[in-house]
């Protein structure tokens, strides 16, 4: 009897630990939808509806919230990011990419449609600065000592640095035909050339691109690894993922991942994974072998988070959220 | 199970647009590449399925039978047009652009555009009835545009070129002048930044809404029965606001898709008959006329009826 009871907690434990897994949110722009998707069974388990067209996400640096932009709805939402329950509704115009600095003083809001970099300050979402920047301001990164935000102008195939105190242009020069994603890294600054091949290589103080480094056509998002010891490179058109020495910068290896490779996330197992814009799934790559499952989401699936990470509360990860 | 929608413009995308757009140095535009071919995609399955449907009923159950189907030609060019080529991709690059950015900008002036979902939180989550209650207010306000569209004459002459065809079928729907489709445009735009319109979300019901505007346009005796001609519009009944005597200032049955507007305003005609269609003080070249020759003709009837009248030397 006390046998069967020790079996019954340990089967309980077993079942709790796996569904204490976590939730991957993965953001359907045409469909209008964020697809919440248990990491464990790797399914998805539920839709949440927003407006019009979210595309990127953000997670506030109290960890409390889960930022996602809906830009023709013109609205922030605040997710719980253990449930995905919505708790807040903000009115932004045109929140396309968003990040918070390093710091956690301020959240820096992109209007791709509206060609406007907006900053906020973090505590209160109080608009501080809105720098017109023409056009297309697409992705965005921050100086570690985040005095500085960098961001990409996908319609005019430049890089703005804008201090964040004075919202003031520093520099703004060519890098590359429409540049997407911008990664500090190292005093360097990475910057995928979506309209090219590779990314390029900025000086932060100067905006001078240094060097170029082929990686794929249609170079689009970078990542650098948890453990800081490779650079992940999401090629678009040849439906690859570039994989570079963190040190040399050097290709060491190229996987096909097809279907228009776009955000990419850690698991907690140590694989990708990654939102394929145009196979309406999310590919859940083990970088060693180079397979990959597929998990089926919402149409088009573009921004990609899981809550997973260790520094979050995860007392609640995978349980079922009250009804919304 | 994903959406064979879905599979079929992601593959359009990945292997045709994408690969292009970067071919030509317009990647800034990728963003909207997966929308336009969704919308292509929707479309040809609309031309497909008008195809399948209604050919066969305009072929075993006509009103009219035409010895030469020549001017239908025309007609298939304005459908392909609109419902898969180029029409759709100006509307996406350029139309839905200025729409997010005038949007953004009245919401910065302190006026966030209203969306039906916001105002009635209960219809987020609700696809179906989300739509139809999009559906309804977009056809009041179809209703309104059509009705004054006859009103005014030099709206009328563009209009004049949907009604022009003397040989009406189920490809007859999409032919209108640019410049009216651009007037469509600019009155849809309006009434999005008053209640909202969801740009993609609801494809699959877009689809059965335009497929019912092509079947009332199909040359075969089709009414859905008393009943049923006061919830839809039947091909019975939108022939009848095509028919000759209609045609211009004093018609009936301007509605597209639901007959109520028509009703509530009194201009529902329930009773006539199938009568043969066109518009007899229309300029040949709109009835006959090869696309541009339409166009043309629509446009110099425009500006003639814009025009001052010409005073005469006593
Ligand atoms: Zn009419
Ligand atoms: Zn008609």
């Amino acid at each position: 009897m006390p046998r069967t009871m020790l079996f019954l907690t340990l089967f309980l434990l077993g079942a709790a630990a796996a569904r204490a897994q976590g939730l991957a949110f993965v953001i359907d722009s045409a469909g209008a939808a964020v697809s919440v998707v248990d990491v464990g069974s790797e399914r998805e388990i539920r839709r949440i509806p927003v407006l019009r067209e979210p595309h990127h996400m953000a997670l506030t640096p109290d960890h409390r919230f889960l930022l996602i932009g809906d830009t023709t709805g013109n609205e922030l939402l605040f997710l719980d990011p253990r449930t995905g329950e919505i708790l807040r509704r903000l009115t932004v115009s045109d929140p396309y990419q968003l990040q918070f600095s390093p710091d956690g003083k301020w959240l820096v809001v992109n209007g791709l449609a509206r060609n406007q970099v907006d900053i906020f300050d973090a505590k209160d979402y109080h608009l501080v600065h809105r720098v017109a920047l023409k056009s297309m301001p697409s992705h965005l990164n921050f100086s570690p000592d985040s005095s500085t935000v960098y961001i990409t102008l996908q319609g005019t195939d430049r890089l703005a640095a804008i201090a964040l105190g004075s919202g003031a242009v520093l520099w703004n020069t060519e890098v590359g035909e429409t540049p997407a994603a911008v990664l500090w890294h190292q005093g360097r600054l990475l910057v995928a050339v979506m309209g090219g091949n590779g990314i390029s290589v900025v000086d932060p103080a100067t905006g001078v691109v240094r060097a170029r480094i082929p990686t794929g056509r249609g170079a689009h998002n970078l990542f650098l690894s948890p453990d800081g010891k490779v650079i992940y490179v999401t090629n678009r058109v040849d439906g690859t993922l570039a994989v570079l020495d963190a040190q040399s910068l050097k290709v060491t290896r190229e996987i096909r991942v097809p279907g228009g490779p776009d955000d990419l996330d850690f698991g907690p197992d140590g694989r990708l994974w990654i939102s394929r814009r145009f196979a309406h799934s999310v590919a859940v790559l083990d970088p060693v072998s180079g397979h990959y499952d597929v998990i089926e989401v919402g149409r088009s699936p573009h921004g990609i988070w899981l809550n997973t990470h260790d520094h979050l509360p995860r007392a609640l990860a995978g349980t079922a959220p009250p009804h919304s | 199970m994903s959406d064979p929608f879905d599979t079929l413009a992601g593959w359009l995308s990945e292997h045709l647009l994408i690969p292009l757009l970067w071919q030509v140095g317009l990647m800034r535009w990728e963003d909207l590449a997966y929308g336009w071919a969704l919308f292509a995609t929707y479309g040809a399955m609309q031309v497909a399925l008008m195809y399948a449907i209604c050919l066969p009923l305009e072929r075993f159950f006509p009103i009219e039978r035409w010895p030469d189907h020549r001017v239908e030609l025309t007609d298939m060019f304005y459908t392909v047009l609109a419902r898969v080529g180029l029409l759709p991709l100006v509307t996406f690059v350029l139309f839905f652009r200025v729409q997010v950015a005038f949007s953004g900008w009245l919401t910065d002036h302190g006026y966030v555009p209203p969306t039906l979902e916001r105002a009635i939180p209960g219809l987020l989550g609700h696809p179906i009835l989300t739509f139809l209650a999009y559906a309804l207010i977009l056809d009041f306000a179809d209703y309104w545009r059509h009705r004054l569209s006859h009103r005014f004459r030099w709206w009328y002459a563009l209009h004049a070129l949907h009604h022009a065809q003397r040989q009406m079928t189920f490809w007859s729907d999409d032919r209108n002048h640019l410049l009216d489709d651009l007037i469509a445009a600019l009155w849809f735009g309006v009434i999005a930044l008053g209640v909202g319109v969801p740009p993609l979300q609801f494809p699959l019901l877009v689809l059965v809404l335009r497929f019912l505007e092509s079947l009332s346009h199909a040359n075969t005796r089709l009414s859905f029965g008393w009943l049923g001609e006061r919830l839809l519009i039947s091909p019975r009944f939108h022939r009848v606001h095509h028919a000759a005597r209609a045609a211009g200032k004093q018609s009936c049955n301007y509605g597209a898709v639901f007959p109520y507007w028509d009703m509530l305003f009194g201009t529902a005609d329930f009773t006539t008959q199938y009568a043969p269609t066109g518009d007899p003080r229309a300029p040949e070249a709109l009835a006959s006329g090869g696309y541009l020759a339409q166009q043309w003709a629509g446009l110099q009837g425009f500006i003639q009826a814009l025009a001052p009248p010409r005073r005469h030397l006593s």
